[in-house]
């Protein structure tokens, strides 16, 4: 292949005491790709991305982002470096306003610091009023734009999954991971949530996501990789993986599928 | 909005000008002086709430041993003066930055602790700094301190001991800190202590450096407590050890839990209500042939109530959700 993998990951370990969490997982996302990471409960699909993003340090292995080593690197320089995430249960600062939540997600394009704060010069001004043309603009395009004023805590379910996405938009990544986007979702949430990645990756921004709602990850994904026991089982287009029967037999046990 | 600093706008203003002329109208009261000197106090206090909302409001870590860099602040002030004979106002930074470095000197072991072990860090570290200057007699005399060694200070070549000139002296502080910790509560900085004061994890995905940003609010926090050391270091004249005990740490905690933890408002509010409240009782109780400490039982007492009746505080804060 011509193009270079974005993230590229190559015999990652994780071990959590004597529980192997991921054993020796290789995994390619090509840049503007909409990929997923399927697998049964407790496969370690959640355990992969928080190597990734650097709030768990993996074992051994490697780990590059844009051909550059990030095995290990702390979470917030993962942050800088481009990759942004959202959480299975949803993580944001409930108790601040929608705003401010992608306010705080702009961290990384601003540098505004002690002297700018407290003289307020124009620098500050203007960083301010970027910050939050950006953040009002986030909002817009996640359909949010009426909530900006209320805390974030109390917006519906739908709506703080939508949010936690815009928070992470925020931080202007090359890839975003989204953990289980649609857990909890109804049917047409799904479906505007479908449209939404979609729109995301027309702002070059490649989609990387765990997922359990098998329907939607079939529509969307390019490529799906499958792990099973902390270690790949299968990868490929949607049409190749759902009739692997490594997968079948992952999902639904021993005799639906074949013996191999 | 945002440009435009609440400290400027009308209400904040009226409030200021009123405070400025508390000193004319008591200038025709017979127990005057004692009530400036009750308004310094609470002053002082609200510019100590301040610094330890820096910490304990902004970034959520409870600290419980702010006293000592009060007493850093006071002690580095008093020794550059007394027995130096530096100036007031190059003691006056030099305590701050010296706390400031305490502040982040203290916080690199704590960077990783959360919670409960934050706070017994703490707690140590004023606890040690407090046995240090009680039992340490060479340099800075002991349990006594410095008896009325601290020289006042000079502004154009007049001396500052007048209760009103404290009074303006005090508040200018005050304001000034006030602004500085306002200005950087409503900044990319104070956005970043919100979230690591909510989540820390999820405020490191946004590229937030979790040791950056908690050193600073230490190294902050700690100046804001020296400065109000080094202020309280030539308005006592003498300094000495028995000011710092752990109950200071708890009071001044008191005070931005009694107005509502996390807001600039509650914390001066808080501090307003204890700091006068202390020196009025110092008075009241001592009428009613009780010891002076026994007004820690009212502190006490209020607590409760506060905890039973308005746990988020005098004023709630608006950042939560009811």
């Amino acid at each position: 292949m011509d193009i270079d993998p974005l993230l590229e990951i190559t015999d990652l370990t994780k071990n959590f005491g004597g529980v192997v969490a991921l054993a020796q997982v290789d995994l390619r996302v090509m840049p503007g790709q909409i990929a997923s990471l399927i697998g049964p409960n407790g496969a370690g699909k959640t355990t992969l991305f928080n190597c990734v993003t650097g709030l768990m340090a993996p074992t051994t292995g490697k780990i590059s982002f844009q051909q550059q080593d990030i095995f290990g690197t702390s979470a917030h320089k993962v942050a800088m470096n481009g990759i942004a995430r959202t959480f299975q249960n949803i993580r944001l600062f409930s108790e601040m306003t929608v705003l401010d939540n992608v306010r705080i997600g702009c961290h990384t394009q601003s540098r505004g610091y002690l002297w700018s704060a407290i003289s307020r010069n124009r620098a500050y001004r203007e960083e301010e009023l970027q910050i939050t043309t950006d953040a009002q603009e986030l909002l817009q395009f996640v359909n949010l734009d009426n909530f900006a004023t209320q805390i974030a805590g109390n917006l519906s379910y739908g709506d703080q999954r939508r949010l936690e996405i815009a928070r992470a938009l925020a931080t202007n990544p090359k890839l975003l991971l989204l953990d289980e986007p649609a857990a909890g979702m109804n049917p047409r949430e799904t479906n505007d949530l479908i449209a939404l990645i979609r729109s995301i990756r027309e702002r070059n921004i490649t989609v990387f996501l765990i997922e359990h709602d098998m329907k939607l990850v079939m529509r969307i994904s390019e490529w799906i990789t499958v792990l099973d026991y902390g270690q790949k089982i299968s990868q490929g287009p949607p049409e190749m993986v759902q009739s692997d029967p490594r997968v079948i037999e992952a999902y639904l046990g021993q005799s639906a599928g074949s013996n191999h | 909005m945002i440009s435009m600093s609440s400290i400027l706008s009308s209400r904040s203003g009226l409030i200021l000008f009123f405070l400025c002329l508390v000193p004319l109208a008591t200038a025709y009261l017979d127990q005057g002086d004692y009530l400036l000197r009750i308004c310094s106090t609470a002053y002082l206090y609200m510019l100590l709430a301040l610094g330890l909302n820096v910490v304990t409001g902004f970034t959520g870590l409870l600290d419980l041993g702010y006293v000592g860099f009060y007493l850093i602040g006071g002690y580095t002030a008093g020794l550059l003066m007394a027995r130096l004979g530096w100036s007031y106002w190059t003691a006056l930074p030099v305590a701050a930055i010296h706390g400031g470095i305490w502040g982040l000197l203290r916080g690199a072991p704590t960077l990783r602790l959360t919670g409960d072990y934050f706070a017994i860090v703490t707690f140590g570290f004023s606890e040690l700094l407090f046995r240090i200057v009680k039992n340490e007699e060479w340099l800075i005399g002991g349990p006594n301190g410095f008896v009325n060694d601290i020289p006042a200070p000079t502004l154009f070549g007049y001396e500052l001991w007048q209760y009103w000139q404290q009074y303006y002296h005090i508040l200018i502080l005050l304001i000034l800190t006030l602004l500085v910790v306002y200005r950087l509560h409503n900044s990319r900085i104070g956005r970043a202590w919100q979230a690591i004061s909510q989540d820390e994890e999820a405020a490191q995905t946004m590229g937030i450096n979790l040791h950056e940003y908690k050193s600073l609010a230490f190294a902050i926090s700690a100046a804001i407590g020296a400065i109000g050391g080094a202020f309280f270091a030539q308005f006592q004249v003498n300094i000495s050890a028995g000011v710092f005990e752990f109950w200071e740490s708890i009071l001044i905690l008191c005070m931005i839990v009694l107005g509502g933890i996390g807001t600039l408002k509650g914390a001066l509010i808080g501090a307003a209500i204890l700091g006068s409240l202390g020196e009025v009782l110092r008075i009241a109780l001592s009428w009613m042939r009780l010891p002076a400490d026994s007004r820690y039982l009212i502190f006490g007492v209020i607590l409760v109530l506060m905890m039973r009746f308005r746990p988020a505080g005098i004023l709630r804060s608006t950042q939560k959700s009811p």
